[in-house]
């Protein structure tokens, strides 16, 4: 019993924050592009690690899970370790629009996508009437965290984001990482009865 | 506990049959359930790539708030879709038989043309009589 990734999206399909925990397969850094200008070396020098995507959007991550490449690398390059971040960030969320789409259309009512399983992970969703989606990748057999998603959205979410006047909530270049939201949340999750 | 409708779609995505069959989830025309089939097979191949664990089967069991999306794919390809309500417990049993029935009435069958749609009244009449309508 694990959890081994979160992520939040904004309505404007970007992802806007990502942590992980327990991941046997880490993301691969996003090679560098000339779009956000961060293809200099030196941008990456801050004491937590930055992923950014080709749309401009920065997300960070946890401290000493990735070694980001020193050099900037073709775009081409594809790590055997997995797929770049901002591909992996956009699979994740086309899978769980279309599956709300789905579940949509095949139920006739407003019937929430709640999470889907496979042999190795299980994804829970969770949507804010903002359109804030709240996605959580968790050992196959959790049962649903739904209610950890909204602990993370009505506790740390509203505290160091929404109500912190330095995030900006629609910025569509930065996320909304800040030191007192990765804490809260890492706290939020590591405490959890489900996290070992 | 109650069984709403079995798919049965090709190795390609197609929706080759498709029954409804207890009440509770909207009515869709014929090529919504196309449109639908052809969705799940993409989003089956895209949740196996997604695993933050090492390699992964495709997605198994999708949840709603009031029903399930069961699959079962074969090893040729071919993908059994059960929606259940989200107390069922008797999907895994049901795709098995499911599989067997297809594998009597649909792939002995002479006139089938693999990969299209299920036109067999034998394979029709055993899935009536192992799922019934659908309640229990």
């Amino acid at each position: 019993m694990t959890i081994h990734s979160l992520y939040i999206y904004d309505r404007h399909c970007t992802c806007i924050y990502y942590q992980d925990w327990h991941r046997t397969k880490p993301v691969s850094p996003v090679p560098a592009t000339t779009i956000d200008g961060n293809a200099s070396p030196s941008a990456f020098s801050s004491p937590r690690n930055t992923l950014s995507s080709t749309t401009g959007i920065v997300v960070a991550m946890n401290e000493g899970t990735i070694k980001l490449p020193a050099s900037p690398q073709p775009q081409t390059t594809i790590s055997s370790t997995g797929l770049p971040f901002d591909e992996e960030a956009k699979l994740v969320y086309g899978v769980v629009i279309s599956l709300r789409n789905m579940i949509k259309k095949l139920s006739g009512r407003n019937e929430q996508f709640v999470n889907y399983r496979t042999s190795a992970y299980k994804l829970h969703l969770f949507e804010t009437i903002s359109g804030y989606k709240f996605v959580m990748l968790s050992d196959p057999k959790t049962d649903s965290l739904r209610f950890v998603l909204r602990q993370v959205y009505i506790g740390p979410f509203l505290e160091y984001v929404v109500r912190n006047p330095l995030v900006k909530m629609d910025s569509r270049e930065r996320g909304v990482d800040n030191e007192y939201f990765r804490a809260s949340v890492d706290r939020l999750v590591r405490g959890l009865s489900v996290f070992s | 506990m109650a069984i709403f409708g079995l798919w049965v779609i090709n190795k390609a995505g197609g929706l080759v049959y498709q029954r409804n069959f207890a009440d509770g989830l909207a009515l869709l025309t014929s090529n919504e359930y196309l449109v639908l089939a052809g969705t799940l097979h993409g989003i089956h191949a895209i949740t196996s790539r997604l695993s933050p664990m090492g390699s992964s089967s495709g997605v198994q069991v999708i949840e709603g708030e009031s029903f399930k999306i069961n699959i079962f794919l074969t090893v040729t390809g071919t993908k059994f879709v059960l929606l259940t309500s989200l107390s069922d417990t008797t999907a895994e049993v049901v795709l098995q038989r499911v599989y067997d029935i297809y594998a009597d009435a649909v792939m002995k069958n002479p006139f089938h043309t693999p990969e299209m749609p299920i036109r067999s009244e034998g394979f029709d009449t055993r899935i009536g009589t192992l799922i019934g309508t659908g309640q229990t």
